[in-house]
């Protein structure tokens, strides 16, 4: 099955924790938040969104909970816990770390 | 807690997984229908919309696929799915996972018996703290030559110096006595041990302790579990109470552990005393502690922070300093040069190698029989396979994975494998109660028993494992690359042109080639045994009655232990059905009793061996044991004053005589002298299998005082009749003379002949049961793929006969083809055969390893059992009939 967008290992779980800082979301309202915020660069297709999401569950980041949506279907809406807030916290810390020295990397070649 | 909160969601997973499946159904089809939704908000027609969105985003299975294969559990859980896929398969065919468990459990079966066995001897410590660190000594003499007890000055020297051991203890091993408390009078075995003996095995108690080191020369004793328990009804209390050993009291100081019978492996002790205790309860111990006298078996325990390397080292230098350091008078035999160090509860160095080779043979040909019995269930399951071949292509042309198939056929056997582990595991565990009633005809107390414990169990596990993926790896590889087209027309998927069958002929190829082996073996064991039981053994077993009984360890003295066997004797001779009685102290073919040199007086001593098995006997006992008299005269009227006299048998004339008359004649062994009255027939003396051996039988009205027995004395009593009514009258009259005796070894000679057949009958019964085993599995085996080939060439053979081949012909097409499989397996198989038949060599009884009988008629038998199976098979063919076969598919 073809994947959506090619994204770095990794990187889909901080966007989906980075997502869900902002307030609880179901599984579309997570893969449509990602898609406005970065402007069409990553679409999340359900095949790789949702292992994702049970993962972060099974590791205690996110508390699933099924309720009503807008469009008044039952839907699962995933919020925040507080160790998925640390590791956010932490994965920032390393994206940054990642990201310049990344940029570092480039720059020197370029 | 974030632990816990993922435990509990694999056992959501492993447990309520239908709720999970739900679960996730709901969200996957929720996020489907929200998209949907969107379409429809663009106007877009519902069915359209469906497409659109799958189109997008993926077939929702497939989302849920990656989700199940993303958590946690999930090779577990999807081993559980195949695990009970598996099982729904084996319910399909049940009549193929009852023959594959029966099988396997059997081959399984076999091999776990076996390895209790080599476990219980070879693997097995004494249950004592630390057995690791306990170590037996021996001593060897004239280089290493292996092996011998301690002297007591030798052992007392040792436990001065080596510092490599925190304790050496010295034990004299076999202790007879006779033992108050409740139930009949009876004779127990025990050891005399230093006062350290229980410091040195760090042995927890029952009851009480061990023995103190002032207690050395005290009469204290220490119980061992099942003595404590059968005699003394488990009393807690027993410490500080008296019992009587041989007439004596001893003061109780503790119980030893349920489960420790000595630090040896065979040995069943029942109680301990400190060591000089031995004077009161042996006879004759006034050389004790002489250093040309070895007494004494040794066990020490390795201090801490010293290797068994390190301790090895010291002994040897302390050998070598105690040689140097003996004294003059010391005999050349018993200048020890060295010691040998094994962990305590070894088997006994002298019979090591015989018993490993034993083993040996035994695991090995378990295993062959465990072989054959994969290859058989193999074939059977190709066969299966071929069965499956749609399904299989099926679920691959549905995506399924070549490595999902491989596993999942591999976890069908290995469940089939571990039910057979199971059946065997059952059926090891009756056959291990099986030894217990196989007893040998030997005086002293063995302990044999086997059981099934954990390292069993483990050994059945892994076995039974082994045995699945060993099965199962041939029909896996075969079913896991169907050609899938030909599959999917129902053809044959193993069928492709360029091997057909090769992986099946392998299989069956190689099981006919296990079965020479086997049978080989069994053919030999079985014409042991068969000679075994035909041995002369000179003397008439019919009808005779044994008995014993030791008045020594009553307090009777010589001279009223004479008057007793006397007065029993007689008794016993007017009993209606007696023919006569007689006297011993010691019953033939029990392993060997007393021996020693011998020379005629006056003469150089004769060169070679002079080894004389001595016996004692009252009147009457060459005609009670049915033994001919050739010349001379029987023991009359002896006493312990008159000459001594003796009677010899044929060989001890031939050797010391050659052929001279020996009656009158006088011969001494050190410094007793007899006058030879009287010449008999040969005996066998020890054992059957043995090579006759010179025997002098001397008075024992005569000896009983200078040499007394250790064992006992046995009654025996020639009769016509029941034997059982009979050895009720006879004990009737022992209990008559003195109710306080001690009755043991009562039997017929014919089962204590039997007892004596005690290997020759085991092997035959061992090896007869896999040798039929291996064979019956073979035949079903050649059989089974016979009549395959037959049934999947019905559409060949209606065409030859269509065209005018005659029934005989394609008879023979089939049986040749099967044959030749055979043949070609059972060349190798019989090489392989009459190479391994040299190992069986000592075990057999008057049968050379290479013997003709055998290694005819095992190969013609074999020939004759896999033409029986093509020939079944190929009679079907016969019946074929053309215009049926064409239109067959």
């Amino acid at each position: 099955m073809a994947k959506p967008t090619d994204i770095l290992p990794g990187t889909l779980d901080l966007l989906i924790l980075r997502t869900l800082e902002l307030g609880p979301l179901h599984g579309v309202g997570i893969a449509d938040r990602i898609e406005q915020v970065t402007r069409g660069a990553f679409l999340i297709g359900p095949g790789s969104l949702f292992p994702a999401l049970h993962r972060l569950t099974e590791k205690g980041w996110l508390d699933g909970e099924w309720t009503e949506s807008e469009t008044k279907r039952r839907v699962k809406v995933y919020t925040l816990t507080a160790s998925g807030r640390a590791q956010l916290a932490k994965e920032k810390r390393n994206w940054k770390n990642v990201f310049t020295a990344m940029n570092r990397a480039l720059a020197e070649e370029g | 807690m974030i632990l816990l909160h993922r435990l509990r969601q694999v056992f959501d997973l492993l447990f309520h997984g239908d709720a999970v499946e739900t679960e996730l159904d709901a969200e996957v089809q929720a996020f489907y229908q929200t998209k949907v939704d969107r379409y429809m908000e663009r106007g877009v027609p519902e069915q359209e919309a469906r497409r659109l969105a799958r189109m997008k985003f993926g077939h929702p299975e497939n989302v849920k696929e990656e989700v199940r294969d993303s958590r946690t559990g999930a090779a577990l859980a999807s081993t559980m799915r195949t695990a009970s896929y598996a099982l729904r398969t084996m319910r399909k065919a049940p009549l193929f996972a009852c023959v594959t468990i029966l099988t396997l459990g059997v081959g399984i079966g076999a091999n776990t018996t076996i390895f209790s066995v080599v476990s219980r001897f070879v693997l097995r410590h004494p249950p004592v703290g630390d057995a690791a660190r306990l170590m037996a000594l021996h001593t060897t003499q004239g280089g290493g030559q292996c092996c011998n007890n301690f002297s007591w000055p030798l052992y007392s020297e040792l436990r001065e110096q080596a510092k490599s051991f925190s304790g050496v203890t010295a034990y004299y091993d076999l202790l007879p006595a006779s033992i108050d408390g409740s139930g009949e009078p009876e004779r127990v075995w025990g050891q005399a041990v230093t006062a350290n003996f229980f410091d040195v095995a760090r042995l927890p108690m029952t009851v009480g302790r061990g023995f103190t080191q002032d207690e050395e020369h005290l009469p204290a004793v220490v119980l061992g579990h099942r003595l404590w328990q059968r005699r003394f009804g488990a009393d807690p209390a027993i410490a500080g109470r008296s019992v009587r050993l041989s007439g004596r009291p001893y003061t109780v100081v503790g119980v030893a552990p349920s489960g420790f019978r000595g630090l040896d492996i065979i040995l069943d002790a029942q109680f301990w005393v400190p060591l000089d205790n031995i004077d009161h309860l042996l006879p004759k111990t006034d050389n004790r502690t002489d250093r040309n006298y070895h007494w004494f078996a040794v066990v020490g325990h390795l201090a801490s922070g010293v290797t068994q390397a390190q301790a090895a080292a010291e002994l040897e230098v302390l050998g070598q300093r105690f040689a140097k350091a003996f004294p003059e008078t010391v005999a050349a035999a018993s200048r020890d040069t060295g010691f040998l160090m094994e962990t305590a509860g070894s088997l006994p160095p002298r019979d090591r190698s015989a018993a490993m080779m034993f083993f040996a043979g035994l695991s090995a040909v378990a295993l062959l029989v465990l072989c054959i019995a994969c290859a058989n269930v193999a074939n059977l399951s190709l066969a299966q396979a071929t069965g499956r071949r749609r399904e299989m292509a099926v679920r691959l042309a549905l995506g399924a994975t070549r490595g999902h198939l491989l596993g999942q056929v591999l976890t069908e056997s290995v469940l089939l494998s571990l039910a057979g582990g199971i059946f065997g595991v059952a059926l090891s565990l009756w056959a291990t109660n099986a030894p217990a009633a196989f007893r040998l005809a030997v005086p002293v107390p063995l302990d044999l028993s086997v059981s099934v414990n954990s390292a069993v169990l483990l050994y059945a596990f892994v076995l039974s494992v082994g045995a699945g993926i060993l099965f199962g790896l041939a029909p896996a590889w075969s079913v896991a690359r169907p050609v899938i087209v030909s599959a999917l027309k129902g053809e044959d998927v193993l069928g492709r042109p360029d091997r057909a069958w090769s992986l099946r002929n392998l299989l069956v190829v190689s099981q006919i080639s296990m079965s020479p082996v086997l049978l080989s073996a069994t053919g030999l064991f079985l014409r042991s045994l068969g000679n075994a039981s035909r041995i002369d053994i000179g003397f008439r077993s019919k009808g005779v009655l044994m008995m014993s009984v030791d008045p020594r360890l009553h307090g009777y003295s010589p001279e009223r232990s004479v008057q007793l066997l006397t007065t029993v004797r007689q008794r016993i001779a007017t009993l209606p059905g007696v023919i006569s009685a007689a006297c011993t102290d010691a019953v033939p073919l029990s392993g060997g009793h007393r021996s020693d040199g011998f020379e005629v007086q006056g003469r150089p001593a004769p060169s070679g061996n002079t080894s004389v098995d001595l016996y004692m006997a009252s009147s009457g006992y060459f005609d009670t044991m049915g033994i001919s008299r050739i010349a001379g005269r029987d023991f009359e009227n002896e006493t312990a004053t008159s000459s001594r006299t003796a009677v010899v048998n044929e060989l001890f004339v031939q050797r010391f005589f050659g052929n001279e008359n020996p009656i009158g004649q006088r011969v001494r062994d050190g410094n007793r002298i007899y006058e030879i009255i009287g010449v008999v027939k040969n005996t066998k003396s020890r054992t059957l299998g043995e090579d006759l051996r010179p025997v002098l039988y001397r008075s024992l009205a005569q000896d009983i005082a200078a040499d007394p027995s250790m064992s006992g004395y046995s009654l025996l009593v020639r009769f016509a009749g029941e034997p059982g009514a009979l050895a009720k009258a006879v004990r009737a009259q022992i209990h008559a003379l003195d109710p306080a005796l001690a009755i043991f070894d009562s039997a017929t000679m014919e089962e204590h002949l039997s007892d004596a057949l005690f290997l020759p009958r085991l092997a035959g019964t061992l090896f007869g049961i896999f040798g039929l085993l291996g064979l019956s599995l073979a035949a079903v085996g050649l059989y089974g793929v016979i009549s395959y080939w037959v049934s999947r060439r019905t559409r060949e053979i209606g065409i030859r006969l269509a065209i005018g081949a005659r029934i005989g012909e394609v008879q023979r097409l089939i049986i040749r083809q099967g044959m030749t499989l055979a043949v070609v397996a059972l060349v190798p198989g019989l090489a392989a055969a009459w190479g391994l038949a040299k190992l069986f060599t000592s075990f057999l009884y008057g049968v050379p390893a290479h013997d003709a009988a055998t290694f005819t008629l095992v190969p013609l038998f074999l020939g004759g059992v896999t033409f029986l199976a093509c020939w079944i098979p190929s009679r079907r063919a016969a019946k074929v009939d053309p215009n049926t076969a064409l239109r067959h598919e």
